[in-house]
Parts: C-alpha cells; sequence; structure tokens
C-alpha cells in the first residue's frame, strides 16, 4: 500500500469510531451501577434482571452491580462513583450527609454453624459468650457434637452483615474477638463454615444452603419466622441514592416497591415488604 | 519515507553532503521516537509521584512509628476504615510492623532456602547430572520458571494447606485459640510455595551462568588434578557470581511482589508469628503486605483506609527499587577481576 | 561443560571430606529437584486433564458467582485472549521505539540512562502497585471513554481496555531488553556501510536494523505475552469485580472492550476455595488450559529461536 493509501484508511478507520461514539450516547440508555452489600447483591442481580424483561425497560437502562460491602456501596453513592447503594444495615450517624435510603426489602440473618455440628438452641447470652470469645471451646456449649476450639468466622468492617450482627446479636457493649477469621462476603463465609466442622458464623438466609441454621431464643431462623415477626434476627435492605432518586433510578425503586414481578423475585429468599 | 527524503541533496560542486543525524527526516524519527520514551519516562514517573502523595499523609500522621509495632495491625486497620466522614477526625493510626514482619519473614525465608536449594541444584545440573536427566530436567526447569502463579496458589490451598491442616493438633490450636485460629494456610506454607515458586528461575540463571565459565579456567584446574566438584565450588562458582547476584535480585523482587499466590495461602490475618513459640511459630498465620493490599484493595475509597493502603505500596515500591541499586552495587566489585557482569 | 572425561581413574571417595560432602549435596538437591518437579508436574497434568471436558471450553458460565452446578469457561478463555492482544498491541511499539531511540540515538545522555532506569523500575515494579496506580489513573474524568461513566459522574475506571493497558507495562522490559539486545548484536559496520551508501539514519533503522533484529522482538514478544497471560493481581483489580451486567443492545466491539469479565486466571482464582466458585474441578481443568497456553508459548519462544536465525553478517 502507497503512503497515501494508507493514510486514507487510517482516517476512515478514526471516522468510523467517531461515528460510532456518539451513536452510544445517542441511544440515551441510563447505566445503572450498583455497588455494596453482598447480602443485597444476588437480591439486585435479579431485580435488575426481571426489571429488564421488560421491552420498553430495557431500551432506556442497563444496570451494573458490583459488591464491596455496604460501607463501600455507602461511600461510593455519597461521592458519586455510583447510582445506587445497597445497604444491609441501618443508616447510622457516620454516614455521609445528603444521603436517601430506600427500604425494599427484609432479610434473616442467621447463625450457622457446620452441619457436623447441630446446635437445638442458641440465647442471645450464649451468642455473645461464643462470638466475643468468652467460650472458646466447643466442650463449653451444650448441644454441641463436635470437639475442640471454636473457630470463629466472622465479616470484615465493610460489611453490613457484619454492623447488623453486631448491633442485632452482640448489643452496643460488647465486640467480636480479635482473633476471628474475617471473610469478605456472604458467599466466603458460606463456604468456610461448610467446609470446617468447628466453625461457626452468620449469613443471610439467601446463603445457607449446605449449612446448619441454629434457631435463635427458640426461634428457628425460617422466611416465615423472619416475615411474622418472630424470628430475632431479622434486618433491612436498602437501596441508598444521593439525594431524592430521580429519573430511571426513580422508576426502578418505585417498580421494585409497587411490581408484582418484583415482589415474586423478593419472596424466594428474603422478605418482602407488604 | 524514501520518497521525502532525498537521498542527497543538491550540493555545492565538490562539496560533499555528509546525510547523518542532521538530515530532516532523521529529526522527524528521532524526535517521534524519543517523545514515546519520554513518554514512558513521564508514566513512571507519574506513578512514582502518585504512590508517594497519596501514601504521605499515612506516613506524617504516624512518623517513624508507622514500621513500630504496637496493637492489632487488623483492628488498627477497621479503625481506619471506620473513620468519621470528617476529614479533620480520620483516623491515620497504624503500626505496621506485622505486616513488614510477615513480608521479610516470607521473602528472605523463601530466598534463603531457594538460593542454596538452586546452587546445588544448578551445579548438578550442570556437572554431575546423567545426559538424560540433564535433558529432560532442563526444559522442564525453565517451564516451571514460567508458570503463572495463580496455579502454585491452587496447588498450595488445595493440596498443601489440607496437609499441614492433619499436623496441627487440637491441643496446639487450642494453646493459642485465644490470639489467633490455626489453620492449614500459614507461615510455614506460604513460604514453601513461594520457595518453589522462584527456585526454576534461579536455577535456570545460574545453570547459564555456569556454563559460560571458560573452558579454559575449568579445564586448566582439571589438568592440575583437582576434582570435579572442587572445580565447580571454586572456580565457576566463583565467576558465575555476578548472575547469582541476578538471580537472587530477580528472585526477591518475585517473592515481595507475589500478592495473590500468598493471599490464597498464607492465612490472611496480619500477625507477627513469634519464633518463641516453638513448634507452634510455623502453623501461624500471616499476612505480606502484597496480599494485605489485594485484601483490601476494595476499601480504597474511603479517605484515611486509601491512603493507608498507598503507604502499602509506598514501601512495596522503595523497596524493590532498593533491590535494584543493591543488586548493581553488589555487582560494583566484581568488575575489577574481569568478571562482566 | 563437563570435565568427566578427565577422571577416567579414581573415585570421589578419594576426595577430601568437604568435597565429598559437597558431592552428596548436590546429588541430594538434585534428586530432590527431579522429585519436586515430577510432583508438580504430574499432579497438575494429571488433576487437570481428569477435570478438564470439551463442553467446558465452549460453554460460558453460569450467571451467579457459584458455578458449582454447571457452566464451563468460554468468557474467560476468550478474556485471556483479547486481554493478551491489547497488552501486546500496546507494548511492542513502545517497546520497539523506546529500543530503537535509546539504542540509536539516545541524546542527551542522561535521558536515555534515565528512560532505561524507568524501565528497570517498571521490570521490578510489583504487579499489584501497576494496578493500584491503573485504577487511580484511570478513574479521571479524562478517561471515561476507556471505560464508563455512571449516573453521578464517577468513572468506573475498569475495563478490558484499561486492563489490557497496564499489563503491557509487564510485557514492556522484556521487549525492550529484546529489542535492544537484537540492535546490539547488528555490527557497527552494517551501519556504517548503510551511511557510506547514502541512506538516513531513520531509513537504517527501518529498512535494515529492524528487520535484522525481527527474531529477538519476535522472542520479547512472546516472552511479554507469557507474563500478560500468567498476571492475576492486574486482572482481579482492573478486571474481575462486576456481579452482574444487564445491557442488552449495544456497540458490539466497544462495548466489550469497554466492559468488564473474566480470564482464566481471574476464574481460577475464584473458583479457588479463595474465591466464591466453589467449583474446585472447574478451578483445575482452567489452570491446565492456562498452563498449556503458557507452555504453548514458552514453545514458541524457543521455535523462534532456533529456527529464525537473525543474519549472519560477515563478521
Amino acid at each position: 500500500m502507497t503512503r497515501s493509501q494508507t493514510i486514507a484508511c487510517g482516517m476512515a478507520c478514526v471516522g468510523a469510531m467517531l461515528v460510532a461514539a456518539p451513536a452510544t450516547t445517542a441511544v440515551a440508555r441510563t447505566t445503572i451501577t450498583m455497588s455494596g452489600s453482598t447480602s443485597v447483591a444476588p437480591l439486585a442481580a435479579g431485580l435488575a434482571k426481571a426489571y429488564l424483561k421488560n421491552q420498553a425497560n430495557r431500551r432506556q437502562a442497563r444496570f451494573k452491580l458490583l459488591q464491596g460491602g455496604s460501607d463501600i456501596g455507602i461511600n461510593d453513592v455519597a461521592r458519586g462513583r455510583v447510582t445506587i447503594g445497597n445497604s444491609s444495615r441501618d443508616p447510622q450517624p457516620s454516614d455521609p450527609g445528603g444521603l436517601i435510603f430506600n427500604k425494599i426489602a427484609r432479610d434473616a440473618l442467621c447463625v450457622a454453624t457446620n452441619r457436623a455440628n447441630p446446635i437445638g438452641n442458641l440465647s442471645q447470652a450464649e451468642v455473645q459468650a461464643i462470638f466475643s470469645g468468652r467460650v472458646r471451646n466447643w466442650r463449653d456449649v451444650p448441644g454441641s457434637r463436635v470437639s475442640g476450639p471454636i473457630d470463629l468466622i466472622v465479616r470484615t468492617p465493610a460489611s453490613g452483615t457484619q454492623d447488623a450482627f453486631q448491633s442485632i446479636f452482640m448489643g452496643p457493649d460488647l465486640r467480636v474477638a480479635s482473633s476471628a477469621q474475617t471473610k469478605s462476603s456472604n458467599g466466603l463465609q458460606q463456604q468456610a463454615i461448610r467446609s470446617n466442622e468447628n466453625a461457626i458464623g452468620y449469613v443471610s438466609f439467601n446463603f445457607t444452603k449446605g449449612l446448619h441454621l441454629v434457631p435463635y431464643k427458640g426461634v428457628a431462623c425460617t422466611l416465615r419466622n423472619a416475615k411474622s415477626g418472630q424470628y430475632g434476627g431479622s434486618r433491612n435492605f436498602w437501596m441508598v441514592t444521593r439525594g431524592k432518586a430521580r429519573g430511571e433510578v426513580a422508576r426502578f425503586i418505585k417498580w421494585i416497591r409497587s411490581a408484582g414481578a418484583a415482589r415474586r423475585v423478593i419472596s424466594t429468599n428474603w422478605v418482602p415488604l407488604r | 519515507m524514501d520518497a521525502a527524503a532525498p537521498a542527497a541533496s543538491p550540493a555545492a560542486p565538490g562539496r560533499p553532503r555528509i546525510t547523518g543525524i542532521g538530515d530532516w527526516s532523521d529529526r522527524r524519527a528521532e524526535l517521534v521516537l524519543g517523545a514515546l520514551a519520554c513518554l514512558l519516562l513521564l508514566l513512571i514517573g507519574l506513578m512514582l509521584a502518585t504512590v508517594f502523595a497519596k501514601g504521605w499523609p499515612s506516613f506524617r500522621e504516624n512518623g517513624l512509628a508507622w514500621f513500630g509495632s504496637g496493637g492489632d495491625v487488623d483492628q488498627q486497620l477497621l479503625d481506619i476504615f471506620n473513620s468519621p466522614a470528617n476529614p479533620d477526625a480520620y483516623v491515620y493510626h497504624l503500626r505496621a510492623w506485622p505486616l513488614i514482619y510477615g513480608t521479610a519473614l516470607t521473602t528472605f525465608g523463601a530466598v534463603a532456602v531457594g538460593l542454596t536449594f538452586a546452587l546445588f541444584a544448578a551445579i548438578f545440573i550442570v556437572e554431575f547430572a546423567p545426559d538424560r536427566l540433564r535433558r529432560v530436567l532442563e526444559p522442564v526447569v525453565r517451564l516451571l520458571a514460567a508458570v503463572p502463579s495463580v496455579i502454585y496458589g491452587l496447588i498450595g490451598i488445595l493440596v498443601l494447606a489440607p496437609f499441614v491442616d492433619g499436623l496441627v493438633s487440637t491441643e496446639r490450636k487450642e494453646s493459642v485459640a485465644f490470639v489467633v485460629q490455626l489453620s492449614g494456610a500459614n507461615i510455614s506454607v506460604a513460604t514453601l510455595i513461594l520457595t518453589v515458586m522462584i527456585t526454576p528461575i534461579m536455577i535456570a540463571i545460574i545453570v547459564d551462568a555456569l556454563r559460560a565459565v571458560p573452558r579454559a579456567w575449568t579445564e586448566g584446574a582439571a589438568a592440575l588434578g583437582v576434582n570435579r566438584w572442587r572445580v565447580m565450588w571454586t572456580i565457576s562458582v566463583r565467576a558465575a557470581r555476578p548472575a547469582i547476584v541476578a538471580a537472587v535480585v530477580l528472585a526477591t523482587a518475585r517473592a515481595l511482589g507475589e500478592a495473590i499466590m500468598l493471599s490464597m495461602v498464607s492465612g490472611s490475618r496480619g500477625f507477627a508469628p513469634n519464633p518463641l513459640d516453638g513448634l507452634t511459630f510455623f502453623f501461624e498465620p500471616v499476612r505480606p503486605l502484597a496480599a494485605t493490599i489485594v485484601d483490601n484493595a476494595e476499601g480504597l475509597q474511603v479517605a484515611p483506609f486509601g491512603q493507608t493502603i498507598y503507604a502499602f505500596a509506598c514501601v512495596l515500591l522503595v523497596s524493590s527499587i532498593f533491590l535494584s541499586v543493591g543488586g548493581w552495587l553488589a555487582k560494583q566489585p566484581l568488575r575489577r577481576y574481569g568478571i562482566r557482569p | 561443560m563437563s570435565i568427566r572425561a578427565t577422571e577416567a581413574r579414581g573415585s570421589s571417595e578419594a576426595w577430601p571430606l568437604a568435597d565429598r560432602i559437597g558431592l552428596r549435596l548436590a546429588w541430594a538437591a538434585g534428586i530432590l529437584l527431579c522429585a519436586v518437579v515430577a510432583a508438580i508436574v504430574l499432579y497438575v497434568l494429571v488433576r487437570g486433564l481428569a477435570e478438564l471436558r470439551p463442553s467446558l471450553l465452549f460453554e460460558r458460565p453460569l450467571d451467579t458467582p457459584d458455578q458449582s452446578h454447571g457452566g464451563g469457561f468460554l468468557d474467560p478463555l476468550a478474556g485471556t485472549v483479547l486481554v493478551t492482544m491489547i497488552g501486546t498491541v500496546i507494548a511492542v511499539p513502545l517497546g520497539v521505539a523506546a529500543a530503537v531511540w535509546v539504542t540509536e540515538y539516545g541524546r542527551p545522555p542522561g535521558l536515555a540512562r534515565a528512560v532505561e532506569s524507568a524501565i528497570e523500575v517498571i521490570a521490578g515494579t510489583p504487579s499489584i502497585v501497576l494496578a493500584l496506580f491503573g485504577l487511580f489513573f484511570f478513574s479521571q474524568g479524562i478517561f471515561g471513554f476507556l471505560s464508563f461513566t455512571s449516573e453521578g459522574g464517577g468513572v468506573f475506571g475498569r475495563s478490558f481496555l484499561i486492563a489490557g493497558a497496564m499489563l503491557s507495562l509487564i510485557a514492556l522490559p522484556l521487549v525492550f531488553g529484546a529489542t535492544r539486545e537484537a540492535l546490539n548484536a547488528v555490527p557497527a559496520h552494517v551501519r556504517e556501510a548503510s551511511y557510506a551508501l547514502g541512506k538516513t539514519r531513520a531509513a537504517t533503522i527501518r529498512r535494515i536494523l529492524l528487520p535484522a533484529s525481527r527474531p529477538g522482538i519476535a522472542t520479547g514478544t512472546a516472552l511479554g505475552m507469557g507474563r500478560i497471560a500468567g498476571d492475576t493481581a492486574i486482572i482481579v483489580i482492573l478486571l474481575g469485580l462486576l456481579r452482574f451486567d444487564g445491557a442488552g443492545a449495544g456497540v458490539p466491539v466497544l462495548d466489550t472492550l469497554r466492559g468488564t469479565g473474566s480470564t482464566l486466571t481471574s476464574y481460577t482464582y475464584a473458583n479457588s476455595p479463595a474465591g466464591e466458585g466453589g467449583a474446585e474441578a472447574k478451578a483445575w481443568a482452567a489452570a491446565f488450559v492456562l498452563l498449556v497456553l503458557v507452555v504453548a508459548l514458552n514453545w514458541l519462544v524457543d521455535w523462534i529461536g532456533r529456527r529464525w536465525k537473525a543474519p549472519a553478517w560477515t563478521r
């Protein structure tokens, strides 16, 4: 190819890209980015998929979902890095200002042990003693079927599940023992408890497959008990926006709260609001 | 370009034109290539400046005590992450000694064991191995040097860690349960896998260097009646010292920067293993700096936490720069003896 | 270089004690090396082959993080190929240009030494630090076109293009070093002959030096590709974080390049006990495919070295 042919070819390629770039924006679809809680993530993914089944919605919105933990989601949305922050813990005074928390569902937070260790019941005092490190061996826990030291599996600081566990089960004065192993998501915690006979931890209800769920204060951890309010360890799921939700985001959140399809998605492993 | 550049411009009669770097097309080529090269320079400068600038607040708030010990580093990282949103109230308190100690233990342990092993194995390959064995062993060792680290991590976490977990008795676990949980992912598995990962590179470099020793030297020594081992040890290995230094530098750099594999097998707990614990020392978890960065990479948005992570990256960057400079310095004295580095 | 022939008489029993110990140590190290090498290679081969099924290569991964009940790794395989291509396309021109400038021009000398040192710094930098820097650099507003910008104005800062760009920095020192060696191996009289014939320096480089260095550049490129294919830290930070991406129709090629995905390395990592995939069998299969890829690239380097020789100058 001669030199002028090369230059002409190059300019044609650049021209094609310049034409294509505005074409993408001309479609005018909003990209809704979500980040935050690993507990809310499967619910958000299911809701986004159901939302996009509608052809009209598909033309106007696209979704990207990240995780990282509730604190990450709240920080991200406060700085405008994402559109919606998923949070599995209630708002705290230390959260950045200007955020609106939109409740979308409720969830059951279960204390879980390995299948080889089906404990019958744990009271709040027992849970506090185990997770704060005061009770360190399984022989001191009534109803346990394994022996040896207790392996605590908890979540990293960014986790909303960790915050929810702290406020609901541990109370304001006690902290989880610092010798505990930390995992950064529900899935990792589920895996860790499943593979270690001496393990005990806490997971969102969606991640309880393969684990033994310990009844708390005499009430089993099921969706029905969470819905009726009998189970003591239920908590809220929020979608956090910076300021009041507008445009496509507002439509999405309104759809979650009102549409039957959304309610069906939530009812699979979580508790719908109505 | 040929059409545009005149092979020889119209010259005054009797005076040949010297074509060289002063020619117009040359200048254009030089500028373009030089600009690309300087782009690289700028990029690296930008990277150094960014990492130092973003990591500086953490060093400023802690001073030299940043490198000291005092308290549970995981708890301190948690507190930094939970800092209030007000910039005046950011928490920076950190004593990173457990992480630095863990990095030093795994890296230097792996390099020390690896170098000894690599030296003797290289001598074996060059001098004592049967021909057929050598023809198989050498390419395989070079291949192992190129294996991605995630595969070593997989072997470590799926094969070695459960095996070591079985070695740790319940009594041992109970004896330290109030401080830390013992499991199969600990410092000995991490150091072992790291050694296996960096040794092939060292073997390959040292074998090349041993082979490059002039034949006159080795044959001359043999003619004088020196036995094979002594020839290798006193002549070839001494002549290969620059290459051994280069191999150590390369291996240390790789060990320092290994993040993913170590985060899989080292226990993920910022803990300083205590040699006074006896045998338990070998089973305690550790978390080197690079693995800490990977484990905490999601929290970069929280300002003081992100700055702490960048401070870790600073330490790694400065270490690798010192390592290169140190390697260059270590080779300087060897120049005097005519050994080409 | 063995001197076995000279030791026709006398065995090692006559040696001094220190030398005999040294000999035993060398043999012990050699046998241990064989054992470890055989163990690793055989284990990975056997395990990987046992878990590898052809369907895995052609099925896409499941939508959920949990991969234990189905799905393959077609997407990660394509991701590895894509990211290697992007990294190589960026690294090779830059590396060759820098090497040519440093070798052939190199004025002022301080600047040339600075460029060489900078590339050495890149070579020694841990890839996790490169990943952190890439995340910061490409999250600035002007680079929004390389990934995507979300509603609140924040640039995402992670995509195939960005990961490929940072991975190119890993291959760059290898390409630079190989090109520089190849250029230095061309004797001075070849350049002088070219100048004597009246060619400009630029023409000499283009017509003579670069074609003569092609084997060296190819070797460096293959080495670089091998290192890019095996890197995990940059992929995990700059590519592997999206849990769900519901898009529908868009601009085909640009969307993929500006989107995220996974590669064989991050897939292996995610399916090991360190990640959420929970499918160890698939992790072994993916690791095996990755190993085959890296072995093929290294064998390519050897083959280039053997078959494609630099021109033999007369001296």
